[in-house]
């Protein structure tokens, strides 16, 4: 597949035999272009209500009012993709970008209602020079539902660029990034955590291309997946001629917790600098039963020990969060639904 | 020290590619191309039976039907699969026995081989020599094996696939293709149809080999792509160790290398395959070198199998292979050490796959690559683990070193976990060389090159030492040499 991905036209749907889309099979659930969703209602304020700030909805594709957001002080701005539609399927193009010297909160959450949608969410971020944006992403959408939202992030010399994404997947949901990285003290973080029961899938892909010498990209992905779920990673770092000096460190570490969930991990080096330092690490396993035995010896049962051992791990995520308030919400959000 | 000087010795010697000579011994050629016909000229000239040739014939069929991969991150000149020869043999006198019997021009290739072909004093009856039985292939035909006896006092069957195929087609035709089949890849596809020659071997249930089998393959006529065939079966409780080490002549041309290397261990069965490749990797400007497409697969069929690849890749102007394993018998184990280096041009995508079919059963993986002047490598690499395979370990360590601004390295592994009970840690580095390091080796009265060597081979020195040490030595050197004019 050579052309974007375009819900309209069913040639660009990708299948396993597309490299970027092996684990996961767009061809598999949809074959035809879905009927255009009609327009939905929005209700209530999104998951990040309670922080306050601008706000930029989408429901079903269509813009409830803007469809862009220029950060341009200190700001905070609710993003929220609402779906609300059966069996059809939409668009929303979003951009976003935060003049020099601002610094942008950014809470972005897809809210589903409805029955099989299939939600496709195109969005470009551009973080010039001197401008700091945080992106902290909540997906709650239902079982069936097919979502694809693909980021575009510039980010320039200097700048900050720090994102998390908490998943909890769909039939088929996909979160793709790929960061433009300028380098000379860029700082690019891209963390993400997924949580899945039944046969939720989620697939964390990232792309980040260092063009510039000296940039900085740290990268810490963690799931758990229970029944038949099935949590993908695939996170690729590429370091371009001349871009000497960068430090890429990418992690990604999954437990299993049934006899039949999946984790499929493809962490990519590309390198074509000599003076680097890059690392990645992966692992796949079951919780440590030595911890789980110490616990259960302190009078926790086997039930408490699991829950707490798995929150333990998944936290770590979460408290790499910088925005205080950002990140007990979503440790609130995640405990409500554990 | 005696290793750095032998290095540094190594370095001063080896200006140019050694082992860039053209011997001239007549050769008998199939015409060149491809066609069903060749496919029946080569089956006949080495007699085969009935079902060999239609094996061979729909191996072809299926090849005609199959496109070339392009996935792997290399590039080069398309093959002319028309432009080939597809056999090509030294014109021998009945069985050489005796050396007296072999031609002299080929004794002289030997000679020129140098490295530790001890096996040339075996191949000339000093006595003392070490015990290391040789299937040499002198482009496609085996020429002489040695040490049958000792071998055969073990039950050990070591000869070349061709005569296998006479003495033992039963086995043969059991095994052939049952790892690696015809259809797995293009590469596989067009060896089986028109593979000349290779090793068989068979070590009878119970029997640890008494001594370690090599062979040196050596492409020599000009544009004749070679296929080999390797199998190796391990009966039960077996063991042996394979050694495979590679020169080629220097030439203009690409030439294509496509083998197969198939491994059987059967319960208990434990095979340890080592290779050294030193092929051409063409000159300073990047004409030329070997193409180097090759398909080497293990099969643990049996429980508590164990089968360990260790290679070290510095030659070829393209590589692309990924000795694998596939575990099906419980608490099998699978092993890939590796280091690849390249300097100048050249291009290696390798990596290994470990399939975990088998319940408890465990691979490891550590794999070095160094990248140093214009070079790209890449470790490619599977963990997959089956639904039904519970209790598998495996661990990964990928390095990767990059010398000079102009090389790449790259590293894409793929895990797959699909049960609960697996574990499974994947850890990747890539990094150059220190510049503390180089400055403090400096102070001490080493040159850069020097340096760099005794550097690099601290940095694989994990995989070599899981080489057997006829091997090690050479391998040492080789490291040396493959990076002569990285630095400075």
């Amino acid at each position: 597949m050579t052309a974007a991905f375009d819900l309209n036209d069913p040639a660009t749907f990708p299948s396993r035999r597309t490299e970027a889309w092996k684990y996961s099979d767009v061809r598999r659930y949809m074959r035809d272009a879905p009927p255009p969703s009609p327009p939905g209602r929005v209700e209530g304020g999104g998951p990040f209500y309670d922080l306050g700030g601008d706000g930029l909805v989408f429901v079903n594709g269509r813009a409830v009012g803007a469809d862009a957001y220029v950060a341009f002080g200190d700001h905070t701005l609710r993003l929220r993709f609402v779906s609300d539609a059966s069996r059809t399927g939409h668009t929303a193009t979003a951009r976003i970008s935060a003049r020099p010297g601002s610094t942008l909160l950014l809470l972005e959450s897809h809210e589903g209602h409805g029955v099989a949608y299939a939600a496709h969410n195109r969005l470009s971020i551009d973080v010039p020079s001197g401008a700091a944006v945080h992106r902290i992403v909540l997906t709650d959408e239902p079982a069936d539902s097919l979502s694809i939202t693909q980021a575009e992030v510039t980010v320039g010399e200097g700048a900050v660029y720090h994102q998390t994404l908490i998943a909890t997947g769909g039939r088929l949901q996909r979160l793709e990034t790929q960061v433009h990285h300028a380098g000379h003290g860029a700082d690019v973080r891209l963390d993400g955590l997924y949580r899945l029961t039944d046969s939720r899938h989620v697939d964390l892909t990232s792309v980040v291309t260092h063009a510039g010498p000296d940039g900085l990209t740290s990268q810490l992905a963690k799931g758990v997946v229970t029944d038949t779920a099935r949590g993908v990673f695939q996170g690729r770092i590429v370091v371009e001629r001349g871009a000497d000096g960068t430090d890429a460190r990418m992690g990604h570490h999954a437990l299993i917790l049934s006899d039949r969930g999946e984790v499929d991990a493809k962490p990519e080096l590309i390198i074509y600098a000599d003076d680097v330092q890059c690392a990645h690490g992966n692992t796949v396993g079951a919780l440590d039963e030595t911890a789980l035995f110490y616990m259960q010896q302190r009078g926790l049962s086997a039930e408490e020990a699991r829950a707490l051992l798995t929150e333990a791990f998944l936290m770590e995520v979460v408290d790499r969060i910088d925005h205080e308030g950002a990140r007990e919400e979503v440790r609130a959000w995640l405990t409500e639904r554990s | 020290m005696v290793a750095v000087k032998e290095t540094v010795d190594a370095v001063a010697e080896l200006e140019r590619y050694k082992y860039g000579f053209t011997s001239d011994i007549e050769q008998d050629f199939a015409p060149k191309g491809l066609n069903a016909d060749i496919v029946r000229f080569i089956s006949e000239k080495k007699g085969e039976p009935e079902w060999m040739l239609e094996w061979r014939l729909a191996a072809y069929e299926r090849w005609l039907a199959m496109e070339e991969p392009t996935w792997a991150s290399v590039r080069y000149e398309p093959v002319d699969y028309q432009d080939l020869y597809y056999y090509a043999a030294p014109k021998k006198k009945e069985g050489p026995k005796s050396l007296d019997e072999v031609d002299p021009e080929l004794l002289a290739v030997y000679e020129k081989l140098g490295i530790p072909l001890k096996e040339q004093e075996v191949l000339a009856g000093v006595q003392g020599a070490p015990k290391v039985a040789v299937d040499a292939v002198f482009d496609s035909v085996s020429v002489v094996t040695t040490f049958k006896k000792e071998l055969e006092k073990a039950g050990v069957i070591f000869m070349p696939i061709s005569e296998a195929l006479r003495e033992h087609p039963e086995l043969v035709r059991q095994y052939l293709g049952s790892v690696v089949p015809v259809s797995d890849n293009y590469f596989a596809a067009l060896n089986s149809a028109v593979f000349s020659d290779g090793s068989f071997v068979y070590i009878p249930p119970g029997v640890r080999c008494p001594m370690e089998l090599s062979t040196y393959f050596r492409i020599n006529a000009s544009q004749t792509g070679q296929f080999e065939r390797t199998l190796i079966i391990a009966d039960k409780g077996s063991y042996v160790s394979y050694l495979e080490g590679c020169t080629a002549p220097m030439r203009d041309e690409n030439q294509l290398h496509a083998a197969v290397v198939e491994i059987v261990a059967l319960e208990d069965a434990e095979v340890k395959y080592s290779t050294v490749q030193n092929w051409y990797p063409g000159d300073a400007e990047g004409k030329g070198g070997i193409y180097n497409f090759v398909t080497k697969r293990a099969d643990c069929r049996g429980d508590r199998s164990k089968v360990s690849w260790t290679q070290v890749e510095t030659g070829s102007a393209v590589t692309w292979k990924y000795p694998s394993c596939i575990l099906k018998g419980e608490d099998s184990s699978g092993e890939f050490y590796s280091i690849a280096i390249t300097n100048g041009h050249q291009q290696a995508d390798t990596g290994t796959k470990m399939i975990h079919l088998g319940k408890n059963s465990k691979s490891r993986i550590i794999a070095k690559a160094v990248s140093a002047g214009k070079s790209d490598s890449t470790y490619r690499g599977l963990v997959s683990v089956h639904p039904k395979a519970t209790g598998v370990r495996n661990f990964t360590q990928c390095d990767s070193l990059l010398i000079g601004k102009d090389c790449g390295s790259h590293t894409i592994p793929y895990i797959e976990a699909k049960n609960g009970s697996a574990q499974l840690e994947h850890e990747a580095t890539t990094t150059r060389l220190s510049d503390d390091q180089l400055f403090y080796a400096q102070q001490r009265g080493l040159s850069e090159e020097e340096a760099v060597a005794l550097l690099v081979n601290g940095f694989v020195r994990d995989v070599m030492q899981k080489l057997p040490m006829e091997f090690a030595v050479e391998a040492q050197k080789l490291v040396a040499i493959s990076l002569e004019g990285s630095v400075g």
